[in-house]
């Protein structure tokens, strides 16, 4: 006998899917990112062995820290929405645009400036227009126009 | 309701001073408001003529003093490419246009009317148009312009000259078009202080504002259907209102009620503050890209339109300030002006000083019958093409001519009934003919021109059926449109409108409006002071950091603006752009090679389907 489906749940577009795949695939690779320098620098064995500053600038280890922990405050943030991304609710839609905005930010400065990471790059452009797609914003409220599908 | 109830009217044969009287409007000004509708000869008596030359070079005519209105339309040749024009203010040096504003000042204080903005036009705009705004101040530098002082110096002569001529005249105008009789009412003011007056967009000596109503006759007696008024940015069809459409016109004791924006003299029909757009001429490259980015921003991404490039002004039409009109302390004196009245017709010159200001903003205006160029000026010459009424026939020959189109189409009707089934027959009978002769390769000749014919009179069947069945479809729509003409509905009376004048919330626009407004008067400077602090400790990061600053200032707005999830949204979709473009350029190869692959597969899934059934 086929179950009945439940009409009143809200259902999920695929961009849905799509843009969760790729907040995983982002927080993978924010990890590599969080670990390469931590480990260049002997930090799991020697914890922090060097001057953080130099004057008013930082010193390679410096830098290489700050780039470290901001990697790895944007990949728990990452899982702290997607949790709420699952649930559709507004609030991660709006957080996960400004996080993905702020990403592609350091994307393209690293890209400009130093070594561009490509991966998080097209990820972040997969989320950037998989947020953007009318149906996904229609479901988490953020667009409120009735022109939805016509059946 | 019927359209002639409530509705004043004057007989057929009344004078055309009267006709005017009978209608003229009542406008109410803004508390502030420098300059009051004049009459034109003690303005000309002050003024100085010029002309200026294709040499660059200006030539004084007339000095001050000595002008009047014999010398005004004085016959003097002059080269193509010159432009004649009045000056109304003589040029002042510092000490003068110092003076001249402490005049003011204290002209201000005595009248005891004071403009205040409130929340300004700057804090309306967005962070873009405010910076497009900076630019198009910065123009000024480059492009002929006004002083502030030449406008305090025009209140302050106007104020002198009103002492002796206390009178506001309009200058009125009736004419008889296509069924239609129209009354326009021109409003000579001597300057147009709305830039250095009320924020606004320019400044110019002299400005010519215009009222005009539509009136058709019906048993013996005149009736007013459609008022139009002259205003920034409305063309044609929503420049008018009909007479009974209470929500946007205003009616007085059978007087139409105007609210003239302050300093610009543009009329609504509602009180409030309005906002007018300028769009500042952009090299047809540049607009062609623009309208490129703004399709694909709109119709590929779905976003909201945005124009970035719109420099936003606000028009203030309050209506607190003085009442011109009829059963009130300021009433009008008319004027009746025509083809024939000689400084209508014969100065097509500019009403005042001729600023170098090539997108024409900041020179004066020409007179009611032309524009700045000297030809003949659209609202004098098709006063029914001004306000989109040239389609509309008056209302009581609306009923007849469509009674008359329903008798065409019904006769129409009757020859095709006849003549479609005759053609049809012949049709049948070449057919039958052309089967007869197939088989037959010595008929060959015979047949074609058969076929030739056959085709023919089949396209001209096929041509009368589909006219016949749309006269159907037509006759449908009029005869339901007469029958609601002859039950007395009356169409929507904005049906017309597309661009609808609605006047700001300004308690609505902004969430934090003194924060907003505050931040609107420093953002620009403010950002100015970061880039320079920028290139100075920064100048490896210029670009990035000009960027990320660029898009913190975007942010703190939307916060003040109530709008940060679209901005948020927005700046993210830009930023993925540029970041697609990058990824293409390195990824070429892999993206074409991705492609086809997945083309591939899918094309090979379905033919896969196909085979297994």
């Amino acid at each position: 006998m086929p179950r009945k489906k439940n009409s009143d749940k809200k259902k999920s577009p695929m961009a849905v899917s799509v843009i969760a795949v790729a907040i995983v695939a982002l927080f993978l690779l924010r990890l590599v990112q969080v670990y390469a320098p931590l480990i260049r620098h002997n930090f799991f064995r020697g914890g922090i062995n060097g001057a953080l500053f130099n004057g008013l600038s930082l010193t390679p280890l410096g830098s290489d820290l700050f780039s470290a922990s901001s990697y790895l405050a944007l990949s728990l943030a990452g899982i702290f929405v997607l949790i709420g991304f699952l649930r559709l609710r507004r609030w991660s839609w709006v957080l996960l645009m400004a996080w993905t905005g702020i990403s592609l930010v350091i994307s393209l400065v690293d890209y400009f400036y130093s070594h561009a990471n490509f991966a998080v790059m097209a990820s972040n452009v997969i989320i950037a227009f998989a947020l953007n797609i009318p149906e996904v914003q229609r479901i988490f409220g953020i667009r409120k126009d009735i022109d939805g599908p016509k059946v | 309701m019927d359209p002639k109830s409530e509705r004043p009217s004057v007989p057929v044969g009344t004078t055309d001073l009267e006709l005017l009287r009978k209608f003229e409007p009542v406008v109410y000004y803004t508390t502030g408001e420098q300059v009051y509708p004049a009459p034109v000869e003690p303005y000309v008596a002050d003024a100085s003529l010029w002309e200026h030359h294709p040499d660059g070079h200006d030539e004084l005519l007339v000095k001050h003093g000595q002008m009047s209105m014999e010398k005004l339309i004085e016959p003097r040749p002059a080269a193509f490419g010159s432009i004649r024009y009045l000056r109304f203010i003589e040029p002042l040096n510092l000490g003068e246009a110092a003076q001249v504003l402490r005049d003011q000042a204290a002209l201000r204080r005595q009248i005891g009317e004071f403009f205040h903005p409130g929340i300004g036009r700057l804090a309306r705009g967005g962070f873009l148009p405010r910076l497009a705004d900076g630019l198009f101040s910065l123009s000024f530098l480059l492009r002929g312009h006004l002083p502030a002082a030449d406008m305090a110096a025009a209140e302050l002569d106007y104020n002198t000259i009103r002492e002796k001529h206390p009178e506001h005249v309009y200058y009125g105008r009736v004419t008889h078009q296509a069924g239609w009789t129209i009354l326009q009412y021109w409003f000579f003011y001597y300057s147009n202080p709305w830039r250095s007056g009320f924020h606004g967009v320019n400044d110019h000596e002299s400005d010519w504002e215009m009222i005009t109503l539509y009136l058709y006759e019906e048993d013996g007696q005149l009736m007013p259907e459609w008022a139009a008024y002259a205003s920034h940015d409305f063309r044609g069809d929503d420049l008018r209102r009909r007479w009974d459409d209470q929500s946007d016109l205003t009616i007085e004791n059978g007087h139409p009620v105007a609210h003239a924006g302050a300093g610009s003299h543009s009329s609504y029909f509602r009180k409030g503050e309005y906002q007018a757009e300028v769009n500042p001429p952009l090299p047809g490259w540049l607009a062609g890209l623009v309208k490129a980015w703004d399709k694909f921003w709109t119709e590929t991404l779905g976003q909201p339109a945005v124009n970035a490039f719109h420099v936003p002004f606000v028009d203030y039409a309050r209506g607190d300030g003085l009442r011109i009109g009829p059963d009130g302390v300021q009433a009008w004196l008319p004027v009746l002006i025509d083809e024939t009245t000689p400084w209508v017709s014969q100065f097509r010159g500019l009403w005042g000083l001729f600023a170098k200001d090539p997108i024409s903003g900041e020179n004066a205006p020409a007179g009611p019958m032309y524009n700045r160029d000297g030809s003949p000026r659209g609202s004098w010459y098709d006063p029914l093409g001004f306000a989109g009424l040239d389609k509309e026939p008056p209302p009581p020959q609306a009923q007849s001519m469509l009674e008359q189109d329903c008798r065409e189409i019904m006769q129409r009707q009757a020859v095709l009934e006849r003549s479609i089934p005759e053609k049809a027959e012949a049709l049948q009978a070449l057919g039958i003919k052309a089967k007869g002769m197939e088989g037959n390769p010595h008929l060959a000749k015979q047949y074609a021109a058969l076929e030739k014919a056959i085709g023919t009179l089949g396209t001209e069947v096929r041509a009368l059926r589909r006219e016949s069945s749309e006269n159907t479809a037509l006759l449908q729509g009029l005869t339901r449109r007469l029958e609601r003409i002859q039950a007395g509905v009356r169409d929507n009376p904005q049906a017309q409108i597309h661009n609808p004048a609605v006047p700001d919330d300004p308690s609505e626009a902004l969430r934090f409006d003194r924060a907003a407004e505050t931040w609107a008067a420093v953002s620009l400077s403010l950002l100015l002071f970061v880039i320079a602090g920028l290139i100075f400790f920064a100048p490896h990061y210029i670009w990035a950091g000009l960027a990320v600053i660029l898009m913190l200032f975007v942010t703190a707005e939307s916060i003040l603006r109530g709008a940060f999830v679209q901005t948020v949204g927005r700046i993210t979709l830009i930023l993925a752009m540029l970041a697609s473009v990058i990824l293409v350029i390195h990824f070429w190869k892999w993206i074409i090679l991705v492609a086809l692959l997945v083309m591939g597969v899918s094309l090979m899934v379905q033919r896969l389907r196909e085979l297994t059934g």
